[in-house]
């Protein structure tokens, strides 16, 4: 895979703050990576650095294969951005604000592609609808179609699915997997962990200006995740077994908790342990590792980032 | 160059005055006219000729450039502004516009709106005094000139203005004094010294005088008129260009 795009060593200072300190990232064609951090990370920052919303203090950024201090405008062609805030310009409808957007960069009218988009993202039926009486989540559907209309081959999503409703989440989620699927590269920024866990093949995460880790998401959550296994007995179990290590018995002996991390026990070995013991296992329940878990662990200091 | 980038912006911006016909035409084109029904009127029937023309006759161009100034200056400056207000800059800064293409389609679209305030005025004007056209090229150049130079300042005004108050700064305490004292109603040539002296430094006065030269005959000096004109058109365009090209007020 080849990189659509490489921030080196980036860098953005204000007065009082620092919101990006020497950031260096690269994203390869076709991915979709998950850009994570709390708030005021400075995730919107290095978007806005690359999209040409904030002017970096330092570092270089390669977009496309085009360097932007070069070049700050012809790679801008192929890229699109949802941004975290909603914005509509009142005296348009959907369907003029998507073709005004088609417009802007470039591309000549295109009715068939306006057509796909108001169907994908569901705004068929206001197609015509001045964009001032929207909901809050048709609102945020057109920010996401005006972002794609120009089918772009690199797509920022800044917390797309922010203060929407699960149906959209869910319809965004297809679109983002189809999108991948065309071959477009996809770097989001969510507060909803379950979102990147759901789409992305690789994440980072940044906090106070600095990226303190990028990994793949499944080595990532390996790594630094932990599943729960859950074992509640028929009766009360009087010991564990020889082969169990680790985990807790309650006090009563009904219940026996344990976690999986890296370089302990699997949860599996644990309870093939148990059965293999002969304890009378009523039930078993598993809490998967969860993104939320790595990232605060991360963010407590726990990274194990090289 | 990305030209359908550039048209699509114009568009868009000619598109958003005709949708509110009444508050961006309509409007300027009443006051201009009631301008020029009780000055050329009701005032201008006791004040006889000014140099050798009918006083409603003589105030004509300066109504034309009242309408077009006024207009091309509110149309960028305010429709810049709610863009950034509104927060629908982020589509146009995302996007393949650089500094020119932005600073076109802008002042491109004011230049439409403060042309066709200026030539309805000019139009209803000629209901009352019939038509009067000297010069045909000199007229044209004069109203393109004034409508490019106006629409350039509104833009960066527009820039500039962070707050509602600010974008009302320039047409209330610049342009509304600057064009009554600038020979719009009368002759600056007929007034005693040193008000006359003091009135020459206004360049108001020159572009009004560039028009009246062009559309009815006189010379009043219109060539510093267009130098003036040349110069403000090339130092606004230099500084707009500039302003967009950096992000002033526009990124973080």
């Amino acid at each position: 895979m080849s990189s659509v795009l490489e921030v080196e060593r980036v860098s953005k200072a204000y007065p009082s703050l620092t919101a990006l300190f020497e950031v260096s990232l690269s994203i390869e064609a076709g991915e979709i990576f998950a850009l994570l951090g709390p708030n005021g990370a400075g995730k919107t920052t290095l978007i806005g650095a690359i999209c040409g919303l904030v002017r970096k203090s330092s570092g270089r950024i390669r977009l496309l294969g085009v360097d932007l201090d070069v070049d700050p405008v012809t790679p801008r062609r192929d890229v699109g951005l949802v941004p975290q805030e909603v914005n509509f310009d009142p005296f348009f409808t959907v369907r003029e604000s998507l073709a005004l957007q088609l417009g802007y960069f470039g591309r000549p009218r295109d009715d068939a592609r306006v057509d796909e988009l108001l169907a994908a993202l569901s705004l068929s039926a206001k197609a015509d609808t001045p964009t001032r009486a929207l909901s809050g989540g048709m609102k945020r559907r057109l920010l996401i179609a005006k972002a794609l209309v120009h089918r772009p081959k690199l797509v920022f999503l800044d917390e797309p699915t922010a203060g929407v409703d699960v149906e959209l989440r869910r319809d965004l989620w297809a679109y983002v997997r189809r999108l991948r699927g065309e071959g477009t590269t996809v770097v989001l920024t969510t507060h909803y962990l379950e979102e990147a866990e759901e789409l992305a093949d690789r994440g980072g995460i940044i906090d106070k200006g600095r990226l303190l880790l990028v990994e793949e998401k499944s080595a990532l959550l390996k790594r630094l995740g932990e599943r729960r296994l859950h074992v509640t007995f028929q009766h009360p179990a009087p010991s564990l077994p020889p082969g169990v290590s680790g985990g807790a018995l309650s006090e009563d002996g009904r219940t026996f908790t344990f976690v999986e991390r890296a370089g302990t026990a699997s949860c599996a070995g644990v309870l093939g342990a148990l059965y293999a013991a002969g304890l009378p296992v009523a039930d078993v329940a598993m809490t998967p590792t969860r993104l939320e878990d790595v990232l605060l662990r991360v963010l407590k200091g726990g990274s194990g980032a090289p | 160059m990305n030209v359908i980038g550039t048209r699509t912006l114009l568009g868009k911006e000619v598109r958003r005055f005709l949708r509110v016909p009444g508050q961006t035409v309509l409007q300027p084109l009443i006051s201009t006219t009631l301008y020029f029904v009780v000055f050329g009127f009701t005032l201008g029937a006791r004040q006889g000729d000014v140099e050798g023309i009918a006083y409603a006759t003589y105030i004509v161009p300066g109504l034309v450039f009242l309408g077009i100034a006024n207009n091309a200056f509110l149309n960028s400056s305010s429709s810049f502004f709610i863009t950034k207000i509104q927060g629908t800059i982020v589509d146009l800064l995302v996007a393949p516009l650089g500094a020119t293409e932005l600073l076109i389609g802008f002042v491109a679209g004011a230049m439409v709106r403060g042309l066709l305030v200026g030539l309805l005025t000019w139009g209803a004007a000629m209901l009352f005094t019939g038509f009067h056209l000297a010069h045909l090229g000199g007229t044209a150049l004069f109203l393109a000139l004034s409508a490019y130079v106006f629409a350039v300042l509104g833009l960066a005004a527009g820039i500039w203005a962070e707050k509602f108050e600010q974008i009302n700064f320039f047409p209330t305490f610049l342009m509304l004094p600057l064009t009554f004292l600038g020979g719009v109603f009368y002759s600056v040539r007929a007034l005693p010294e040193p008000f006359r002296t003091i009135s020459l430094m206004n360049p108001v006065v020159h572009m009004v005088e560039g028009l009246r030269a062009g559309m009815l005959g006189l010379d009043e000096g219109s060539s510093l008129g267009l130098w003036l004109l040349v110069g403000l058109a090339i130092g606004a365009t230099a500084l707009t260009h500039r302003l967009l090209a950096v992000g002033y007020r526009m990124k973080s």
